[in-house]
């Protein structure tokens, strides 16, 4: 295949996959009184910016919340799992094996599951509707998931560098410190982006732990345009708009970033 | 070396406990609801399903200064609606109630079975002026929980210019049989009949219970020829194309948008659409819920009721009771009818509304005529029977089952879950 | 996007099989202080929900007695009521359909796409990280946006099979579609996940073991089966085990669009264990959380069956 007729197909496999997001778009910028209307209108000609004027007036604290737990979940997680998966992958832990195990089935655990459980924990700790509370549930659904991947990526580094750097004369915390986690930076940034994701766009936790107070995530200012009786659903996709939008910049500086990892493995086609 | 590299393994080891311990220390009690702790101090706590409303809303505001009237500080938590049940219930559990507590009136049998909800006698909060069909929503057992800080129901709103165009007068809607002929016309005249929410949540129910109940049905009885008559109604709608087929998706909210697109005749829908209908941008009025032989069928009555959850610390009471009786004051009530666009609750205050919007006629008077959901005594029965009901019509609508036989299933699950 | 050329790749092995290369034994107990953190973690934060959720699974509970305490112990009770009842074959079937349906679409369009992105055409980066942006939604607002577009009358899905001749579909509402739409929806909230994870797989394989196949006369398409499906089992298999977690836990997708409905067409575990406990005005935890937990016992199942056949695999 030519490659102008590849990037010709590229563009119209993205383009469906991404029509489902247009569409959100385009219900952003819809009146209220068009919402239903039989046939749809395909564009968003003789729309409305009320949407966006309600976000930007009401969603920019959730935002900032989002932000705030989304990092303090990277952190958390990659703190948590990154030793964890040295262990598991070059210390040999008696019992490592059964540990790998409760991990993949901890990630199996329904979130609503969990919430409930947690309610209590968190009322007794007193971290009930406060953003460190939320880093501390949303890294329930990355840490697994980080051991997982740290232990993976560990076990693949050359065992001569460990030696080498014990010869050295580094005792184990300093080797992790200073060599394994240094050579194992694509993990570190493939967990990151993963436990950054989840944390971003959850709602269950959110939502049970979280409900009440000032720190509320940008999946939670979604619902307050869900009142009783009432729905404004221009504002809710406008806000889904503009949540995207930091979370796409994160993701195209983590894609370069990494992008320089991978061709180190020179890629040829 | 292995000095510096232990002293690094704990810095590690700490920094995994200390994000969540440190946040613990700074966010104690600020955040956290401590209604049994903080006994003699000045916070209370207030939970609403109203999170539409921040804080520089006329509602919040009117919490603050009911607080202040009343010498405290009122911390309010606005939650959403379907959350709330689950929350008051877990907080109940770890014994951290609100001190008052907003829910939605067929929610108000439940937390009261639960052991979550003072008594008005508790309490001492006065409900002699409530209209007794609204306040019966929260009675059980002779013992009131709480009083409703307004109310809804529903009725149809009509689309005068298509039912001009149809040829249909909407004072000749008074029974089934004349609204479906109305939606015939419609049709015939290439327009769209009816919306309405089947959704299979409570939802649903509500929406199908003026239509049961205006059949003549029970709910202690889900499969009496009524009740099939009720539920062939709206089936027949959807198979002659009178009700489109969304409507078993349909919450109200969308059903309402279906009606703004000002292709359908009718809509049934509730008080709290009127802002709404005002930005339709077309002629729109109001008609109550016949009954299949003529009259106003009983709607059921929505709307929240104002309650004091159980506390350990019980003279808390005192302040409490001076919150709920400013919510539940004529001017307040007034004022928060108004923002929610709700019918108040009692009499008093209906007529104020009426004079200052006669539009609000049509529903005070549907609003007289609506009925509680949970009353009847039926209490947390009313959940049990409503879940099988709203399996019902969902079953009958998408043509998995008949009307009869839909029913009759829902019958047997329900005579067995209220045993 | 792609992270960790060779990280994933070695996923696969990592749980349970030991390390390959012969190495200096580091004492026990430093091991385990690099593990301490995830222990004492795993224990503060699981070990309760779980304890919990099989309590209120094993008690009688009533609103009353989840309030105020004191449910009787009722042993298998709950578990008994909720085989018994009419949803749970249903909601089993309905399970293991969407469950593995949805795994078998994201899986086979992931990998498809990542083959195709591997081959680094002008603007294939862009457009590969493009494909990521469904990810980014909050799932309350992809859903939202899937069943307005599967909508019956003024969904704009319809609206296109009309214009092409073909009769409008009741998506969302009738029996025998319900359970497609919903598994529509989240195949294609999956398909980032299963690109990622392949094409980081893809980008590991040596570029010498295609030149080899290519010497050896390899058409493209038996360069795929031959070459880079084989190498790519332990990528897939791990891709496929954490789909597998995911796609089973499930619930807000469903939710959001059907209900779980209509009558239980699209009910799962899942849903169902969420409409026992909140989905009705009056909660019933008990039968909740036994569905919830049969809902683990069946990860279970499927993690062990996992890693007895790597063992297999490894051996």
């Amino acid at each position: 295949m030519k490659s102008q007729l590849k990037t010709g197909a590229g563009v119209i496999l993205t383009a469906i996959m991404l029509f489902p997001i247009y569409w959100m778009i385009n219900v952003s910028f819809t009146k209220d009184t068009d919402m239903r209307h039989d046939p749809p209108h395909l564009f968003p000609f003789n729309g409305t910016l009320e949407g966006y004027r309600a976000v930007l007036h009401q969603q920019m604290p959730y935002l900032g919340t989002s932000l705030l737990v989304g990092l303090g979940t990277v952190i958390l997680t990659v703190a948590l799992s990154a030793p964890a998966g040295y262990s598991l992958a070059k210390l040999r832990p008696r019992g490592g094996g059964a540990l790998s195990f409760v991990l993949l089935m901890a990630q199996m655990i329904p979130g609503i599951i969990m919430a409930m459980g947690f309610y209590a924990i968190y009322l007794k700790l007193g971290v009930l509707n406060s953003a460190a509370g939320l880093v501390l549930a949303d890294s329930t659904i990355a840490v697994p998931f980080g051991v997982l991947i740290f232990t993976a990526f560990m076990s693949g580094i050359p065992s001569e560098l460990i030696n080498a750097a014990e010869i050295d004369g580094a005792g184990t915390f300093r080797t992790f410190w200073s060599v394994v986690l240094p050579v194992s930076r694509n993990a570190v940034v493939t967990v990151s982006l993963f436990a950054f994701l989840w944390a971003w766009s959850d709602f269950v936790f959110a939502t049970t732990l979280d409900g009440g107070g000032n720190q509320q995530p940008i999946t939670l200012g979604i619902y307050h345009y869900i009142g009783n009786n009432n729905q404004q659903w221009n504002a809710i996709m406008a806000t889904a708009v503009i949540a995207s939008i930091p979370a796409t910049l994160l993701l195209i500086l983590a894609q370069r970033y990494v992008a320089a990892g991978v061709t180190a493995g020179a890629v040829k086609d | 070396m292995t000095l510096s590299s232990r002293r690094g393994l704990r810095a590690i080891a700490a920094l995994s406990v200390a994000v969540c311990l440190t946040a613990a220390c700074s966010n104690d009690n600020s955040s956290s609801g401590d209604g049994s702790t903080a006994a003699g101090g000045g916070t209370y706590n207030i939970w609403d399903p109203y999170p539409q409303f921040d804080d520089s809303s006329d509602w919040v505001k009117l919490l603050a200064k009911c607080g202040t009237d009343a010498g405290v500080t009122v911390k309010r938590t606005g939650y959403d609606t379907t959350d709330l049940t689950n929350k008051a219930l877990l907080a109940a559990q770890q014994g951290n109630s609100p001190d008052v507590l907003i829910v939605d009136n067929p929610v108000v049998s439940t937390l009261a079975e639960g052991g979550v909800l003072t008594t008005t006698d508790d309490t001492k909060v006065d409900t002699s002026a409530v209209e007794p069909n609204l306040l019966a929503a929260g009675q059980q057992d002779g013992k009131t929980y709480g009083i409703p800080i307004g109310a809804n129901t529903l009725a149809l709103y009509y689309n005068k210019k298509v039912l001009d165009a149809a040829k249909v007068d909407p004072a000749t809607v008074k029974d089934w049989t004349s609204l479906t002929a109305a939606l015939e016309k419609v049709k015939a005249a290439g327009k769209k009949g009816i919306t309405f929410s089947a959704i299979g949540t409570e939802e649903g129910s509500f929406q199908f219970l003026p239509w049961f109940w205006g059949s003549g049905a029970q709910l202690t009885q889900l499969d009496s020829p009524q009740a099939v008559s009720a539920l062939a109604l709206w089936t027949d709608w959807l198979k002659k194309g009178y009700a489109p087929n969304s409507v078993l998706n349909n919450t109200q909210t969308t059903s309402w948008q279906e009606f703004a697109t000002g292709d359908y005749a009718f809509s049934e829908n509730g008080t709290w659409q009127l802002a709404n209908a005002k930005k339709a941008g077309f002629e729109y009025g109001i008609i109550p819920i016949p009954s299949q032989a003529g009259g106003t069928a009983p709607a059921p009555t929505g709307g929240e009721f104002v309650t004091a959850p159980v506390q350990t610390d019980t003279k808390r009471y005192a302040t409490t009771a001076k919150l709920v009786a400013c919510l539940s004051s004529a001017d307040n009530a007034l004022t928060t009818d108004t923002t929610l666009s709700y019918v108040a609750a009692t009499s008093a205050v209906q007529d104020k509304q009426v004079a200052a919007n006669p539009d609000l006629k049509v529903w005070v008077e549907a609003v007289k005529a609506a009925k509680g959901r949970t009353s009847d005594n039926l209490g947390t029965k009313y959940p049990k029977i409503s879940e099988p009901l709203w399996g019902a019509f969902q079953a009958a609508l998408s043509g998995g089952k008949s009307p009869a036989d839909a029913l009759k299933a829902a019958q047997t699950t329900a005579a067995s879950a209220t045993k | 996007m792609t992270v960790a050329s060779d990280l994933i790749t070695r996923a696969a092995a990592a749980p349970a099989a030991p390390a390959r290369a012969p190495r200096r034994r580091s004492p026990q107990w430093a091991a385990w202080l690099f593990l301490a953190p995830v222990v004492i973690y795993l224990i503060a934060f699981y070990a309760y929900p779980l304890y919990r959720n099989l309590d209120l699974s094993l008690r009688h509970y009533t609103v009353r007695s989840f309030v105020q305490g004191g449910a009787p112990f009722s042993g298998l009770d709950n578990y008994r009521t909720v085989v018994d009842n009419a949803t749970f074959w249903p909601a089993l079937l309905h399970t293991v359909l969407f469950t593995g349906i949805s795994l078998i679409f994201q899986f086979a369009i992931g990998m498809a796409l990542a083959v195709f992105f591997a081959q680094n055409f002008k603007l294939s980066a862009t457009l590969r990280a493009l494909f990521l942006v469904p990810w980014l939604l909050p799932l309350i607002v992809s859903a939202s946006t899937w069943s307005w577009m599967l909508n019956s009358d003024s969904g704009v899905v319809n609206f296109a099979l009309k214009s092409v001749g073909i009769d409008p579909v009741n998506w969302l509402t009738s029996p025998s579609w319900a359970l497609t739409s919903v598994i529509i929806a989240n195949v294609w909230i999956g398909i980032p996940f299963n690109l990622v994870v392949l094409y980081s797989g893809l980008q590991a394989i040596p570029s010498e073991v295609y030149e080899a196949a290519a010497l050896d006369g390899a058409t493209g398409w038996q360069r795929f089966w031959r070459v880079t499906f084989p190498l790519l089992r332990p990528v897939s298999a791990i891709t496929l085990l954490l789909g597998l977690v995911y796609t089973l836990k499930v619930f807000d997708i469903i939710w959001i669009m059907t209900k779980g409905g209509p009558t239980d067409s699209s009910t799962t575990f899942a849903t169902w264990s969420y409409k026992l406990s909140f989905g009705n005005l009056l909660p019933q935890f008990g039968p909740g959380a036994a569905v919830g937990n049969l809902l683990i016992i069946m990860a279970l199942i499927f993690g062990l069956l996992y890693i007895r056949l790597q063992r297999r695999q490894s051996l």
